[in-house]
């Protein structure tokens, strides 16, 4: 077979050996890589900063493990970042197969934070800095109903506590006293969320959402119906520069120490495409 | 009857379901709110029941009729009951009424989340990635202006989105970012006004009973 043959017709399984072993070998010895946080992140940052201090953060963990590596940088990120600037957290999760995520993802946020603080002040506590109000079926009844009540809606919380004790609960009822509300998901959900919240109640919208369904959810940024938008592991990278830049928070940034395996395997797979080509053309050219 | 009484549901709720949107009246309001926090919530416990029941008959029908692969059908059931259990009983965090620890061996419903279902999913999903470098190695060809054009644009944002665009050239990811604010949202408009002008068009013809064919029957 000619070298030129060889090049359109390569084993499927060198190319995933390639490929694994770009993306393994940066994990193994990880180092985060620089990234400039671009305008629709900065814009998401900054629209959780100024949330006001009688209002709370809404974060939707609306992410199924499938896309955990992409989305759950995001939480995380979005987690400390309100955390560390003391804002108000609800969380909750439209479907129930995400709640395990959203708790892990709090767990470890909280874990952060505990482990280093001095007083009861410092620390993050339950009930007082942030609820997990969990899930109700179907999502259309949180969406409109908690424009109304929360509590109404979530009359217990994820851990079985009656909402209307909690702490926190007491003067944040409904959408008036949501900031913003951060949807991270890799579905249409976000749409829903404006469909539904925004434009019936106002209730402003910022999302996180996989690469591949980015590009739906530009038209939706350009509008102003999403406050800031970040995409795909990249986009989770950025959220956690401008956090570890602006708020001086040095934790394992997830998202920016995958930001080397994903570079080199996206140029992996345009060195085959490009070979692959290579080939193709002077095929075409030989007939 | 059978028929109609159907229709008549649709259509009312249908209507009720457009009025709270247009009319801020109190009445208007609370009653929507109570058919929403209320009425929709038992139905939709109800259809969790349903779906629930239906899935473990039909895998139970699978295992009687020894039908293709029967055996995968005894792990979903055993899984089933024994996450049900353990759910129900065991409590989110272990705190329930049935022991979910042995020493340092926990097996709450989180830790049985966070070490069997996320690294299953994950593992799944990650599988993508090979395939798509495989097939796009094989099916990504510049055969037409159309592919070609396909192909910059893909190589442009791909490129323009990595971490070392800025290295390659300033503009690049400036650009990657024009391609996906101008062209692609372009499109993208056109696609959301065609997808929500059929949207109410299609539900209107069901809300009005003019499209049937959500009722079966084939007629």
């Amino acid at each position: 077979m000619k070298f030129i043959d060889r090049l359109t017709k390569i084993d499927r399984r060198i190319i995933y050996a390639i490929l694994a072993l770009v993306v393994i070998l940066p994990l193994v010895f990880p180092s985060a890589l620089k990234v400039k946080p671009m305008k629709p992140v900065e814009k998401l940052y900054e629209a959780v900063d100024n949330i006001p201090e009688d209002k709370a953060l809404l974060l939707d963990c609306s992410y199924a493990p499938q896309i955990k590596a992409e989305v759950e940088p995001m939480a995380i990120a979005v987690l400390r970042h309100a955390f560390g600037k003391r804002k108000k957290v609800l969380v909750l999760a439209l479907y129930v197969q995400m709640l395990g995520l959203a708790q892990k993802a709090l767990t470890q946020v909280t874990e952060e934070f505990n482990s280093k603080a001095q007083t009861n002040i410092d620390s993050i506590i339950y009930g007082r800095d942030y609820v997990f109000l969990g899930w109700t079926p179907p999502p259309l009844i949180p969406m409109l109903g908690m424009g109304e009540s929360i509590t109404d809606v979530y009359p217990a919380d994820y851990y079985g506590n009656q909402t209307d004790t909690l702490e926190l609960m007491q003067y944040i009822k409904n959408y008036n006293n949501i900031g913003i509300l951060v949807c991270l998901s890799g579905s249409a959900i976000p749409k829903a969320w404006v469909m539904y919240a925004q434009n019936r109640f106002g209730l402003a919208v910022g999302v996180g959402c996989t690469a591949v369904s980015g590009a739906d959810f530009y038209a939706y940024y350009q509008t102003g119906q999403f406050s800031g938008l970040m995409v795909g592991m990249k986009g989770a990278a950025e959220y956690e520069e401008l956090v570890e830049e602006n708020l001086e928070i040095k934790e394992k940034r997830m998202a920016s120490e995958a930001m080397l395996p994903m570079t080199y395997a996206h140029f992996i797979i345009i060195f085959f495409i490009v070979i692959g080509n290579i080939g193709y053309f002077i095929q075409r050219r030989r007939k | 009857m059978k028929k109609k009484f159907p229709l008549l549901l649709v259509f009312v709720f249908g209507i009720l379901g457009i009025i709270p949107f247009l009319i801020p009246h109190p009445i208007v309001q609370h009653s929507d709110e109570y058919i929403r926090n209320d009425i929709l919530r038992i139905l939709a416990a109800f259809a969790l029941v349903l779906a629930l029941g239906s899935l473990l008959k039909v895998h139970a029908d699978k295992i009687k009729r020894k039908k293709v692969n029967w055996q995968y059908s005894w792990v979903l059931i055993l899984a089933f009951i024994v996450s049900s259990i353990i759910g129900l009983f065991g409590g989110v965090a272990g705190t329930g009424l049935l022991p979910t620890s042995f020493g340092s061996f926990n097996f709450n419903i989180q830790t049985l989340y966070e070490n069997i279902i996320i690294p299953l999913a994950s593992s799944m999903f990650a599988l993508l990635a090979f395939y798509m470098a495989s097939a796009s190695y094989r099916a990504f060809r510049a055969r037409s202006s159309e592919a070609t054009l396909l192909l910059v644009a893909a190589f442009v944002v791909m490129i323009g989105f990595l971490p070392v665009a800025s290295s390659i050239s300033s503009k690049l990811p400036a650009f990657a970012q024009w391609v996906l604010n101008v062209p692609n949202v372009a499109g993208q408009r056109g696609v959301l006004f065609g997808i929500a002008l059929g949207a109410v068009a299609t539900s209107l013809k069901i809300i009005l009973g003019i499209e049937r064919a959500w009722l079966g029957g084939g007629d």
